[in-house]
C-alpha cells in the first residue's frame, strides 16, 4: 500500500542517501538486478525502452508535424485547434501529449517553454528532454531572464519582439511552431522537416534558415 | 511544499550548457533509469504522487544530482514506500522475499504500444461552472499549501489575466494524496514586470496553467 505521506518518504530518501553508493551507475545496476530477481522487470524490456527513445520516439516526430503545418494550411488549422488529434494523425500521440498546445512564433512573438516545478516535456513528439532543459539553471532562469537565456543559445531577440514564456505547471504541454525560413519555397515537406531542430520546438532557437552552402 | 524544486526565478545560477551532446541519454545508466521507471510501478500511484516523491529528495541532492539520478531516487523511494522493496534490499542488492505475486513484467514487444498508451487524459466533466472567463483579472493565491502544489512561489500574490480556460482537470494537490478531485483550469498570463523587479519596461509575459482554487479576484 502506498502511504501518500510526505514525512515517510522524506525519511526513506534520507536512509537511501546514507546507505547507497554515490556513483549512480552502481545504484542503477543494483536496482535493475533486484527488480529482475523479484520478477518485476525484464532486462530485455529495458533495452527495448532505450531503443524506442533512441531510434523511434524523438524530435524527428515534432519536425514532421512542423513541416506538415508549414506546407498544409488545413493541417496547421487542425494543429492549432486540437494538437493531440493532429499529432495522432501520424500516430505520435503518447506520453505527456494528451493536452498538447501549439504556440506559434511570428515576426513579433517568440515563444519559450520551461517547466519550473519539475521538467515536464512532450515526450511522445520530442523524445527525451535535453539535459539543459532539466537543469536547475534553466528552470530558474527561463521565466525570469528569457532574453539572457536565449542569448546564451545564440538567439538575439529585438525589442520589437515579445517573448512569451510558457511554464508547464499543469498537464498541458507546449510545442513551439517556429517560423518557416525565407527562401525555402521550393522545398518539400521532407526537406523542410530536415531544417526543424529540437531546440526550435522548445524555443531556444528562432532562425531555421538553411546554413550557407547547404543544398536546397 | 515550499521545496527547492520550486526553482522559477531563483537567482544565482550560472550559464546553460548549450553545447551538450544531443543524444537522449548521456550515460548508459540514464537510459536504464528511464526504462525502469516506464516498466515498473504500483497501481495506486498517480503522476502527482510521483512528482511529490521527487520533490521530497533531500535539498542538497535535488540541486546537485543529475536528472535521471533523481528519477532513480524517486522510483526507488516510491517502491519502498509502497512495500515493493525495502531499504535493506536496495542497499544490498539482494532480494529478501519471494517474487511478488502478480502479472509478469512488461515484455519487450509491449514497449511501443505502452509508449503510445501513456497518453493519459486528465480532463474531467464537473458540474461547477467556471468562476472566471477569458480576460478576467485575477490574483494568484498568496499562500502555498502543504504537500504537493503546482502554484509556483514566483506567481503567488501576483496579478494576471485569464488567457484561456481549458475545462476541468484533475487537481494535483489531491491527486498526490491518492484522491481524485477536478477543478477548472486556466492559462493565466502575467506581465514580466508584475513578477520581477528588474523587468520594468520589458514587453515579456509569462503564462502559467493554474487551477481555480489557486486564484482569487484581485
Amino acid at each position: 500500500m502506498t502511504s501518500f505521506e510526505s514525512s515517510r518518504v522524506a525519511e526513506i530518501h534520507r536512509e537511501l542517501h546514507t546507505h547507497l553508493p554515490s556513483e549512480p551507475a552502481l545504484r542503477v545496476k543494483a536496482l535493475e538486478s533486484l527488480l529482475v530477481e523479484k520478477g518485476l522487470l525484464d532486462s530485455r524490456t529495458v533495452d527495448a525502452w532505450v531503443e524506442a527513445y533512441t531510434e523511434e520516439i524523438g524530435p524527428k516526430r515534432g519536425a514532421h508535424v512542423v513541416a506538415k503545418a508549414w506546407t498544409d494550411p488545413a493541417y496547421k488549422a487542425r494543429l492549432m485547434a486540437d494538437a493531440p488529434a493532429a499529432i495522432d494523425e501520424f500516430g505520435y500521440l503518447g506520453g505527456a501529449t494528451s493536452h498538447l498546445k501549439v504556440v506559434e512564433n511570428t515576426d513579433t512573438v517568440h515563444n519559450l517553454v520551461v517547466c519550473t516545478l519539475c521538467s515536464c516535456y512532450p515526450f511522445s513528439i520530442l523524445g527525451i528532454a535535453p539535459n539543459w532543459y532539466k537543469t536547475a539553471a534553466y528552470r530558474a532562469r527561463a521565466v525570469r531572464d528569457p532574453r539572457g537565456v536565449l542569448a546564451e543559445f545564440g538567439v538575439e531577440i529585438g525589442d520589437e519582439v515579445e517573448v512569451r514564456v510558457w511554464d508547464s505547471t499543469a498537464e498541458l504541454r507546449y510545442l513551439v511552431l517556429p517560423q518557416r525560413p525565407a527562401g525555402t519555397e521550393d522545398r518539400d515537406e521532407t526537406a523542410l522537416a530536415g531544417l526543424v531542430t529540437r531546440n526550435s520546438m522548445i524555443g531556444t532557437q528562432r532562425d531555421l534558415s538553411p546554413k550557407t552552402g547547404e543544398a536546397s | 511544499m515550499d521545496g527547492v524544486h520550486d526553482l522559477g526565478g531563483k537567482e544565482g545560477f550560472g550559464p546553460i550548457d548549450v553545447d551538450e551532446p544531443e543524444t537522449p541519454f548521456h550515460y548508459p545508466w540514464e537510459g536504464r533509469v528511464w526504462a525502469i521507471v516506464q516498466s515498473t510501478g504500483v497501481a495506486d500511484w498517480t503522476i502527482d504522487w510521483w512528482r511529490h516523491v521527487r520533490e521530497l529528495i533531500e535539498p542538497g541532492d535535488y540541486l546537485t544530482r543529475r536528472y535521471f539520478d533523481q528519477w532513480m531516487q524517486t522510483q526507488t523511494a516510491a517502491l519502498i514506500d509502497s512495500g515493493v522493496l525495502t531499504v535493506e534490499e536496495v542497499s544490498t542488492g539482494v532480494s529478501q522475499s519471494a517474487p511478488e505475486a502478480g502479472g509478469p513484467p512488461m515484455r519487450p514487444d509491449e514497449v511501443l504500444p505502452a509508449a503510445a498508451s501513456f497518453a493519459e487524459d486528465f480532463s474531467r466533466e464537473i458540474d461547477a461552472a467556471p468562476a472566471f472567463t477569458v480576460g478576467d483579472r485575477v490574483r494568484a493565491r498568496s499562500m502555498g499549501a502543504p504537500g504537493h502544489c503546482r502554484l509556483p512561489q514566483y506567481a503567488r500574490g501576483r496579478a494576471g489575466v485569464i488567457h484561456a480556460h481549458h475545462g476541468a482537470h484533475v487537481l494535483p494537490d489531491a491527486s498526490a494524496q491518492g484522491e481524485e478531485r477536478a477543478e477548472h483550469i486556466y492559462s493565466v498570463v502575467f506581465e514580466a514586470d508584475a513578477l520581477w523587479p528588474e523587468a520594468s519596461g520589458r514587453r515579456d509575459r509569462v503564462f502559467l496553467d493554474l487551477w481555480e482554487s489557486y486564484l482569487e479576484r484581485p
